[in-house]
């Protein structure tokens, strides 16, 4: 078979199903073995769409995310895809189309180094260079995306490797140990959950990547722990668990914040102390000792020293730490001020209020359902107010924040949960960035749900223009943007557009009812911003609280 | 602060370029370098300066795929004296 052959075989032989990507020049021997096979090729409109989907696709099921892309522009392309899924480690395979070995360096027609490229953006990456090279090498970067810490791994395949004759042989891969946990170290830990008074949890993403919820919970069940989340722990911790804050840091709510800066031992799992976590590293959680699990060692003391670290996988660990803990007076404390600081929906008028929106979705969504956000201030109000049943049901761009995430990320996510109720909710500006993929909602006739909330503004940006820069409103206005509702009309998808707070309810009801796609394009007032707020440079006890600008 | 490392790697074409990028993005100046193939094999010996913690580097370095050992080197008596 040919080299191409192989490779769609391979990606059969991993148990995947659905592929999104985009042809063009030195990828089309792997879409000629693509055209008829048993894989399913998903095209997007632009490569960013395909990567995102593919991102989508892995946070929503669990399983590596698999994107195509040409040699080029197509491969550059990608590139933002991948670097959003190495810093939130989303184990994606890329395969990029690449001009032929003989003309490689001789800036060939739609040629770049992409294996340069990919350097700083993938956990690992390959050249395949020759044809007996590339079914070991795509096996091995099955291996890579989704072990240890998960991440974007890029195969780099020539064109002459791709037409090239081989004889398909599965390769014996070997696969790393897990790290082993000395008993010593858990022996510390459990020392350091006992003597602390005042503990809180701090959960990360890393918890959800590692299918460790369940033992999560249940080590919460065991301890009565007072936690927190990240924006990518969202999910991982129930809804309603007695002491669980919702998310710190910067957009943080106040009882999260304060509770962690009052503690006494922060217990971190499968999180990186983030500046949009700690604030002021210096002054984050300063009475606190540290106890920090994680299955990458170069996150352990890479910016808080760990009184005890263990890098090792979280399914294991956990179990080994669950004890009943003396912190009845802290539950209290901390029962206290979640009552003293719940968030406040009471919002008289006729606007539209986006927290209180987003509330009420957050409860009339189906138990199989997705969430996928754009970024900006509506990303800060769904963590804020919205609640998840896992965290694959909450897919946003964390640690990139990468506008134009939230729409292909919904399509891949719909993709792999064909059944889930998947709502992309975006903002007027980041649903710009993509808005091609609402041809590929339409190819799939993919029943993706939008929620659009416009203020007219780049929101964040103006919110900090507003408070840190003099209301020097550099671009940040919007009010230009094309008629969301005609415009998705153009793709066969139907919507309308509310502007009052009464019109919420019904509204939210014929989007989730509609058996098809629907766009719900929410108008609201420029002036709301995402409350509270900790200042660039400030510590995490000191947030902003509400002062909006009266209009 | 002044360090050495020595970092084995397996032999790819771009393997140095990727220590090398690490080396900088994490916050340090390369000083001198020495690099001997093997069978197979790369060895690099780096100098380095920064004002952190050498850990910081030494730790991804040992989380490339094709770093396959990486150790800093104890510091000379004179240097820990001044630093």
């Amino acid at each position: 078979m040919r080299g191409a052959d192989a490779v769609i075989k391979v990606l059969a032989a991993h148990g995947v199903t659905t592929v999104f990507g985009y042809p063009g020049g030195a990828i089309m021997p792997i879409y000629d073995a693509l055209y008829g096979s048993e894989v399913e090729h998903t095209l997007c409109r632009h490569e960013q769409g395909a990567g995102f989907a593919a991102v989508g696709y892995a946070r929503a099921s669990g399983k590596t995310g698999v994107c195509f892309a040409t040699s080029g522009p197509g491969a550059t392309n990608l590139i933002t895809a991948l670097a959003d899924a190495l810093l939130d480690s989303v184990p994606v395979v890329a395969i990029t189309g690449q001009v032929s070995t003989s003309v490689i360096g001789t800036d060939a027609f739609q040629e770049i180094d992409v294996l340069g490229m990919s350097l700083s953006c993938t956990k690992h990456s390959f050249m395949v260079q020759s044809v007996e090279e590339l079914v070991p090498t795509l096996y091995r970067a099955f291996e890579l995306a989704a072990s240890g810490r998960p991440g974007p791994v890029l195969v780099d395949i020539p064109k002459d490797v791709q037409i090239a004759q081989l004889e398909y042989r599965a390769p014996l891969i070997a696969v790393a140990d897990e790290p082993e946990v000395r008993d010593a170290d858990i022996d510390a830990a459990r020392a350091l959950l006992a003597a602390a008074k005042k503990p809180m949890l701090y959960v990360g993403g890393g918890v959800g990547m590692a299918g460790a919820t369940s033992q999560l919970r249940r080590f919460i069940e065991a301890t009565r722990m007072p936690s927190v989340a990240t924006l990518k722990g969202l999910g991982t911790i129930a809804h309603g668990t007695p002491g669980y804050l919702g998310m710190l840091g910067m957009h943080g709510g106040k009882a999260a914040n304060l509770a962690v800066q009052e503690c006494d031992l922060l217990m971190v799992v499968g999180a990186r102390f983030d500046d949009r976590v700690t604030g002021r590293l210096a002054s984050f959680a300063p009475n606190a000792k540290v106890l920090h699990l994680d299955i990458d060692a170069a996150e352990l003391g890479k910016l808080r020293r760990p009184d005890v670290a263990i890098a090792a996988e979280l399914r294991a660990v956990l179990p080994r730490l669950e004890m009943p803990l003396d912190i009845a007076l802290w539950c209290a404390e901390v029962d206290a001020l979640e009552k003293a600081h719940r968030w406040d929906y009471n919002h008289p008028g006729s606007l539209i209020y986006a927290p209180a929106m987003l509330r009420r979705l957050a409860n009339k969504l189906p138990e199989d359902s997705v969430v996928s956000c754009d970024v900006g201030q509506h990303q800060m109000w769904v963590a804020q107010h919205m609640h998840f049943r896992r965290p694959e049901d909450h897919l946003s761009s964390a640690g990139l924040g990468t506008m134009g995430f939230g729409l292909p990320a919904a399509i891949g996510a719909q993709m792999a949960r064909p059944d889930a109720t998947v709502v992309a909710v975006s903002g007027d500006g980041s649903f710009m960035m993509n808005v091609q993929e609402l041809t590929t909602i339409k190819r799939r006739k993919l029943p993706v749900k939008i929620l659009l909330i416009d203020n007219q503004r780049l929101g964040m940006v103006k919110q900090w223009q507003q408070l840190f820069f003099e209301e020097r409103y550099s671009e940040t206005n919007l009010s230009d943007n094309p008629d969301f509702v005609t415009l998705a009309s153009a793709f066969d998808i139907p919507g309308r557009t509310i502007f009052a707070a009464e019109e919420v309810e019904e509204a939210l009801n014929e989007m989730l009812t509609c058996n098809g796609p629907f766009l719900l394009h929410v108008a609201i007032d420029d002036a709301f911003n995402v409350w509270p707020l900790v200042p660039p440079g400030a510590s995490n006890s000191d947030m902003m609280e509400e002062m909006e600008r009266s209009t | 602060m002044n360090h050495n490392l020595e970092v084995t790697m397996a032999q790819r074409p771009e393997v140095v370029e990727r220590v090398l990028r690490v080396v900088r993005h994490r916050g340090f100046t390369l000083t001198h370098m020495n690099m001997r193939l093997g069978e197979g094999s790369v060895s690099l010996s780096l100098s380095v300066s920064s004002e952190r913690a050498i850990e910081l580097l030494s730790n991804q370095l040992t989380k490339l795929v094709d770093v396959t050992g990486c150790h800093v080197l104890p510091q000379p008596m004179s240097q820990s004296a001044s630093a």
